[in-house]
């Protein structure tokens, strides 16, 4: 077992991992943080993203281990339903909610974009979104949301 | 007619636990005590198993029961015939489960399923419906067909050689289709455990959870009123939820060993136990005048149902009857076919049928009004249907048929070369 610290969600935690434990097993099993998803277990899909360190990173393909000493959001360190993020706000009134597996990393891919750029072009989205996928295919609306979402951030 | 629901926007008041992570899919879920359940499945098309030693997987720390076909009272499940194995001692596709291993955690599942030796012997098998077809060929369903033609659909309406000799031009093609999987993103899982009623409770994300329950009573033997389907939020499914998965083998395994049971899979093994989408060869033979009038076709298609039956038989009955396409022919033929082979079961999804045969009823229209000298946009408003048309199998289309302002929405687009700006 390895001894790891780190932050997620604003709490600091200290966790015994095995050496082959990936992040997402962590956060699921270890912290109870079952709002990140599991859809391929491969980095294809996008569905267990989270915020490390600044950077989005698929929960699935980072080893526990390797998140000694970082600092990390996910779904559940974003909004609540008093006081959603304007990206979650939008991707409900936008409709851009279908099955919602794929629903918490895009929250968190679209969240990191606006953080780091509040007035992302259409293209800026397209590449921001495009680790996410989606199978009920609403890209559309969840691009429309992610602009939206920028555009009530500016004001 | 003005209503206050139809045309407005309505917020889906469960999107909010999903864009918050709290919407609870079945992986989500645990019990206290819960057991941890993996498949061990065939890596051959077709096969018999001849034995299965389980004694090392027993020995090692933490399997709690592995399970064989002896162990299912009633081992048969299916939507319309009860041909699929709930654990397989008659192979017949790559992915039938032979085994299911419980044990305290899944890592010790996964390496105990490792452990389990199974015997096959392996026997020749039938990739090719066209082959499958063939009266020598081995059926596969003995007992539910003499061969592997599941369905045969034929459709007649007028007179074909009538419509030959009308016919100014003729195009004679053959396309084909491939497997296509759904790839919902939420691979399936299941928590099965028996309540302080003694009913048998299953959580699983399900497109038909009152089938589901029947076909697990039906299995472990135990009444309707003993088990209960609970769908918990649904991953996608697009006609791949609707057989059963890993529903009766959870369930079996919980009914065992009186433990909650646990059983998700990996993307892998989502990809090698669930339906897919027909492949279909399909044989077209068109006839129009010269004024781009259809007068006749002649169609012939053959989806590979793959290893059961699953929806096979609606789903060719949906490609015969949109073989036609949305344009009156006066003269037609169509005969379509389901056809078992040892290649992964087909199933339903998304246009159950009727998404397949677009591709040759379009490229046929293409093809012909490139022949006769006129753009593809005149001859499908030459041909399509209207209020008062009436369809290869005899339909007379009396409700709502607005091809014509469809087309004419999107012509000024198909005048630019296809690409919209």
């Amino acid at each position: 077992m390895i001894e790891i610290k780190l932050v997620v969600n604003d709490k600091p935690y200290t966790l015994e991992v095995e050496p082959s434990e990936r992040l997402i097993d962590a956060l699921r099993n270890r912290l109870g943080l079952l709002g990140t998803k599991e859809g391929c277990g491969e980095g294809e899909c996008g569905a267990c993203t989270v915020i490390m360190d600044g950077k989005t990173v698929n929960s699935c393909l980072v080893l526990a281990a390797q998140a000694n000493g970082s600092v990390i959001t996910s779904i559940e360190g974003v909004g609540n339903r008093r006081s959603p993020h304007p990206v979650q706000k939008a991707f409900v009134e936008v409709g851009a909610v279908q099955c919602g597996f794929c629903t918490p990393g895009m929250v968190l891919s679209a969240k990191n974009l606006l953080d780091k750029n509040s007035k992302p072009s259409n293209e800026e989205i397209g590449i921001a979104m495009s680790g996410n996928l989606c199978r009920c295919t609403g890209y559309d609306k969840i691009l429309r949301a992610v602009k939206i979402a920028a555009e009530e951030g500016k004001e | 007619m003005k209503t206050s629901v139809v045309g407005s926007r309505v917020v889906r008041e469960d999107a909010w636990g999903k864009v918050f992570g709290q919407t609870k899919f079945p992986a989500d879920v645990n019990l206290q005590g819960q057991i941890y359940a993996v498949v061990i499945r065939s890596p051959h098309p077709h096969a018999r198993v001849l034995g299965i030693n389980s004694e090392q997987a027993m020995s090692l720390a933490g399997v709690v029961a592995v399970l064989t076909a002896k162990d299912v009272p009633n081992n048969s499940h299916g939507v319309l015939f009860r041909d699929q194995p709930v654990l397989a001692e008659y192979i017949r596709m790559v992915g039938d489960p032979v085994a299911v291993v419980g044990a305290e955690t899944e890592e010790i599942a996964r390496a105990a399923a490792k452990l389990v030796e199974v015997e096959y012997q392996v026997l020749p098998a039938v990739f090719d419906p066209e082959e499958a077809m063939m009266p020598d060929a081995l059926p596969l369903h003995p007992t539910l067909r003499p061969t592997n033609v599941l369905y045969h659909m034929p459709i007649r309406r007028g007179n074909l050689q009538e419509g030959w000799a009308q016919a100014d031009v003729v195009i004679e093609k053959e396309y084909s289709t491939q497997h296509v999987d759904h790839a919902f993103l939420q691979p399936e899982a299941v928590l099965a455990h028996v309540d302080e009623r003694g009913h048998m409770v299953v959580q699983t994300a399900t497109q038909y959870a009152h089938y589901d329950r029947g076909e697990i009573a039906h299995a472990l033997g135990l009444r309707f009123s003993q088990v209960q389907v609970k769908t918990l939020a649904v991953g996608g499914a697009f006609g791949g939820r609707e057989d059963i998965s890993l529903q009766i083998m959870a369930a079996l395994m919980a009914w065992n060993t009186l433990r909650p049971v646990k059983m998700e899979n990996t993307r892998e093994e989502s990809f090698y136990s669930h339906s897919k989408r027909h492949p279909m060869r399909m044989h077209y033979k068109t006839g129009a005048t010269k004024d781009g009038k259809l007068v006749a076709l002649e169609a012939k298609i053959i989806g590979d149902a793959g290893a059961y039956s699953s929806w096979s038989i609606n789903v060719l009955r949906k490609s015969a009857v949109h073989a036609s396409g949305p344009y009156v022919i006066p003269n037609v033929s169509i005969d379509s076919y389901a056809v078992f082979t040892n290649n992964p079961y087909s199933g339903a999804m998304r246009g159950f049928g009727a998404a397949q045969t677009v591709l040759a009823y379009e490229s046929q229209m293409d093809l012909l009004a490139k022949e006769i000298g006129i753009s593809p946009l005149e001859i499908r408003l030459r041909n399509l249907f209207k209020v008062g048309s009436i369809t290869a199998t005899g339909q007379v289309l009396t409700g709502s048929v607005p091809l014509d302002q469809c087309l004419a929405k999107i012509a000024p687009y198909l005048q630019r070369g296809g690409v919209s700006q």
